[in-house]
C-alpha cells in the first residue's frame, strides 16, 4: 500500500508549489531570498527565534560574569549524560526530517510520511527526557527562582521545550498537507530547533 | 546520493557530539578551562554549520553561508569573550 501511495499523482496544489517551489529554487526575480528553500516566512520566524535565543543566551553569560562561582556550582547539578543523549536524538530527529524532504522530492509522499513520524516521535523522546531532566530537578527542590542560573535554565530551556513541541505540530500538518513546498517549510522550523539546541547545550549544561 | 550525503552529515553531527562531550569532562579551572571552552563553541559552531549547510541546504548558496557563518560566528566569539571574562576576573 505504501509503493501504490508513493505512486500517486501530485495533486494540482501540489503541482503549483512545485512550480513555486522550482522559481525560488533558481532565484528568478527573488535574488538571494530565491535560494532559501521552503517558504520565506518560514525564514523570516528562523531568523527572528535564532535572535531570540541567541539574545536569551548572551544574558545568560552576562549574567555569570556577576557570579561566575555560583552558576559553576548550579550548572554541577546538572545531568550533562541526559543533555548529550538529547543531542544524539535531535540530530538524529533531524536527519529523519531531511531524509523526508528528500523522499518528497522524488515523489515518494508515504516514504517522506514516514520519515516525518520518525521525526515527530524522536522529537517526543526529546521532551520524554526533558521530562525527566525537569522531574529530578523539581524532586531535588530546585525551580525557577532557586537562583539566577536556574532562572535562565528553565526559561531558556522550558521555551526551545516549547519550540519541540511546536515543531511536532508542524510536522503533523505537512505529513498531512504534503506538498514539497510545505514539507520543506515545515522541515526547515524542525532543523532550526535542533540548530538552537547545538548551540545552547554547550553553553548552558559544558562551559564551565 | 542526496540521502547518502544527509547520513554523513549526521554521522559528524554524532562525532561532534560525541567530541564534545569528551572534551567537556575533563576538569580544568582557570586558562586551561577557557582553552577548552573554546573548543567546546568551536565544536559547536561546526556543528551548526553542518546543519545550516546539509540538513537546511543552503550549501549552495554562497551568500546564505556567509551570512550565517558570520551570525554564529560573532555570537560564538561574544559567548567566549563572556566566558572568558567570567572566567579570568
Amino acid at each position: 500500500m505504501s509503493n501504490a501511495l508513493d505512486r500517486l499523482p501530485a495533486d494540482k496544489d501540489d503541482s503549483d508549489h512545485h512550480k513555486a517551489h522550482t522559481t525560488q529554487e533558481t532565484g528568478d526575480g527573488w535574488g538571494v531570498l530565491g535560494e532559501l528553500p521552503g517558504d520565506l516566512m518560514m525564514w523570516v520566524l528562523i531568523m527572528s527565534e535564532l535572535l531570540v535565543f541567541g539574545a536569551a543566551l548572551i544574558a545568560f553569560l552576562a549574567v555569570r560574569t556577576t557570579d561566575p562561582a555560583g552558576f559553576a556550582a548550579d550548572q554541577a547539578l546538572l545531568n550533562r549524560t541526559e543533555g548529550a543523549v538529547n543531542t544524539i536524538v535531535l540530530v538524529t530527529s533531524g536527519l529523519c526530517a531531511a531524509l523526508a524532504v528528500h523522499a518528497r522530492e522524488i515523489n515518494k509522499r508515504a516514504t517522506a510520511r514516514r520519515w516525518l513520524a520518525a521525526a515527530g516521535v524522536l522529537g517526543a523522546v526529546f521532551l520524554f527526557v526533558k521530562g525527566l531532566e525537569y522531574w529530578s530537578k523539581a524532586s531535588a527542590g530546585i525551580d525557577i527562582e532557586t537562583s539566577p542560573f536556574f532562572t535562565f535554565y528553565y526559561l531558556i530551556t522550558g521555551f526551545h521545550a516549547a519550540h519541540v513541541v511546536a515543531g511536532i505540530v508542524i510536522l503533523s500538518m505537512v505529513a498531512w498537507a504534503d506538498s514539497l513546498r510545505n514539507m520543506e517549510t515545515g522541515v526547515a522550523f524542525w532543523h532550526m530547533v535542533d540548530l538552537v539546541w547545538v548551540l545552547l547545550f554547550p553553553i548552558i549544561y559544558l562551559l564551565r | 546520493m542526496r540521502a547518502r550525503a544527509l547520513i554523513e552529515a549526521w554521522a559528524v553531527l554524532v562525532g561532534l557530539s560525541a567530541a564534545t562531550t569528551i572534551l567537556s569532562i575533563f576538569e580544568v579551572s582557570g586558562r586551561g578551562g577557557v582553552i577548552i571552552a573554546g573548543f567546546v563553541l568551536l565544536l559547536a559552531g561546526i556543528k551548526a554549520r553542518v546543519i545550516l549547510s546539509r540538513y537546511l541546504q543552503l550549501r549552495n548558496s554562497r551568500f546564505w553561508t556567509r551570512s550565517f557563518d558570520f551570525a554564529i560566528g560573532s555570537f560564538l566569539l561574544l559567548s567566549f569573550g563572556l566566558f572568558a571574562v567570567a572566567i579570568e576576573y
